[in-house]
């Protein structure tokens, strides 16, 4: 994971190590759980971008669901 | 007649496979796509010219020449709007700030109201509310109807001899809806009351006539106009621009400076001068230029007729899965070339529905917004609610886009329709 980390990275690993898988419309829920980390627009774009690159980058996966996304933490440091 | 073919064949954006798939652009009510020549004016620019213009500047070549294109563009865009004059056109960053601007240097007692809508974007409601929390003056919202539409005896309700400004927009970026400014604007008058009109979603897709309309201000952002980024314009008439306030100050806005006694006398420039402080995006202004010379030759006209077809099966195909609620008047010839719609079901959060459509479809990238485009109070109203992550998606089209487009979205949104069973 990046060293210059955007705040709304580490608030999507704050709420998938609290619920791990979650869908998009969970963790959108949980995001006031961590207020001092989940910045931005309350649409969710920045969370969104930030997953995105968490999965980019082998720490997070998503699948797609009835649901919508999946969102699974599968680590959360370099190994 | 206009070769829509060759119009996209402008866009080398649209051109390629981005991650092996083509590219359906249904954003554009967020930011237009540019066409070569929009970049070519500005590689122009940077490449030959690169030197101060404007007025008091460099009178060397290179400045006088960026000074005749600049002012060139400044009368294409007078021209487009049909303004009195160039002198009432004032060079800003984007609708954004051409509304701060009016908020900001208006002339307003305490006793005085302001008049603006539950629909406008942010931009046109939240410099009214912060001037007004400045000045103690009132701040007045007209709902907008649940469809999006509007009511114009609730303007004659809100509206009285105290209003000093009413903010309004002409095509929401949100539910569409083509405002009916006219009426406004004459109820409006009728108490001596300014009217700002918010064109970012109207001017880039059908002819704004500033004279016609009788709109004291109107602001438009150059980006959804296929120019560059990080221009846009604010029209005012000029006997009003000459009463408003200073906006910003220092180089540019002067005539002189007299220091007299050890004190600073500032003689300031008239419009649009008196607004232009400081050394200017002048790439951006010959890019806005190249921009309203490529709407122009299309025509207006013919642009807002294509749109119009879109937007008529746009509507229709989405109504027809019974799936999802649509946003705005479902009267197409009532709005502009966009559509807000969500899931009927509350099953998954609107920005998996845009991802979906940006990863999941095969051969494509449909690329949409999903949100709450700066229109929270609206939201709230209709019972959406943006605190607790509620949204919608929006397609919107523009020049670029087809009728194959259209039908493969909708084609793409039955299928999705599908997986919400």
């Amino acid at each position: 994971m990046s060293e210059f980390k955007d705040q709304n990275v580490e608030c999507i690993v704050a709420i998938l190590k609290k619920k791990n898988p979650a869908t998009t419309k969970e963790i959108m829920a949980m995001r006031d759980l961590f207020p001092e980390l989940c910045a931005g627009c309350s649409s969710g774009g920045d969370v969104i971008l930030a997953g995105k690159q968490l999965v980019e980058e082998g720490f997070v996966e998503r699948k797609w669901t009835s649901e919508g996304f999946a969102w699974k933490l599968i680590k959360d440091s370099e190994e | 007649m206009v070769v829509w073919a060759r119009i996209r064949k402008d866009f080398p954006v649209l051109n390629q496979l981005y991650e092996g798939k083509s590219l359906i652009y249904f954003d554009s009510a967020c930011m237009a796509l540019k066409p070569v020549q929009v970049w070519e004016a500005m590689e122009y620019y940077y490449k030959y010219l690169g030197a101060c213009g404007g007025a008091g500047r460099s009178t060397h070549s290179l400045g006088e020449e960026t000074s005749l294109l600049t002012q060139e563009a400044r009368v294409k865009i007078a021209s487009f709007i049909n303004a009195r004059s160039q002198n009432e056109i004032i060079w800003t960053r984007n609708a954004t700030e051409g509304l701060n601007i009016i908020a900001a240097t208006l002339p307003i007692k305490k006793d005085e109201n302001i008049v603006t809508t539950s629909l406008e974007h942010h931009s046109g409601m939240l410099p009214f509310f912060k001037r007004c929390q400045e000045t103690g003056s009132e701040l007045r919202i007209v709902n907008a109807s649940p469809d999006g539409t509007f009511d114009v005896a609730d303007f004659e309700e809100k509206i009285d001899d105290k209003t000093k400004i009413v903010s309004f927009v002409h095509a929401s970026n949100l539910t569409g809806t083509i405002a009916p400014l006219e009426d406004v604007v004459k109820i409006s008058h009728e108490h001596g009351a300014w009217v700002v009109s918010d064109e970012a979603q109207f001017a880039p897709h059908d002819k704004l006539d500033v004279k016609k309309l009788d709109v004291d201000f109107s602001v438009l952002s150059i980006h959804k106009a296929c120019g560059p980024t990080g221009i846009g314009v604010l029209y005012g008439k000029y006997e009003l621009l000459e009463e408003l306030d200073m906006f910003l100050v220092g180089g540019d806005v002067i005539e002189d400076v007299v220091y007299e006694d050890g004190k600073i006398i500032p003689k300031y420039l008239p419009p649009p001068h008196k607004f232009e402080a400081g050394l200017q995006n002048y790439g951006g202004m010959l890019g806005a230029g190249a921009a309203i010379d490529y709407l122009q030759k299309i025509g207006m006209d013919n642009i807002h007729n294509r749109e119009q077809s879109f937007s008529k099966r746009l509507l229709e195909g989405i109504l027809e899965l019974e799936k999802f609620e649509v946003l705005g008047p479902l009267d197409y010839k009532q709005r502009a070339a966009l559509v807000s719609f969500r899931p009927k079901s509350d099953v998954m959060n609107h920005n998996d529905v845009t991802e979906y459509f940006n990863d999941m479809i095969p051969n494509h990238k449909i690329l949409m917004r999903s949100g709450n485009m700066c229109v929270h109070p609206f939201q709230y109203q209709i019972g959406i609610n943006p605190g607790k992550g509620e949204g919608v998606t929006r397609a919107s089209l523009y020049i670029y886009n087809t009728m194959d487009e259209v039908e493969i979205f909708l084609t793409e949104l039955e299928n999705f329709a599908r997986a919400l069973d």
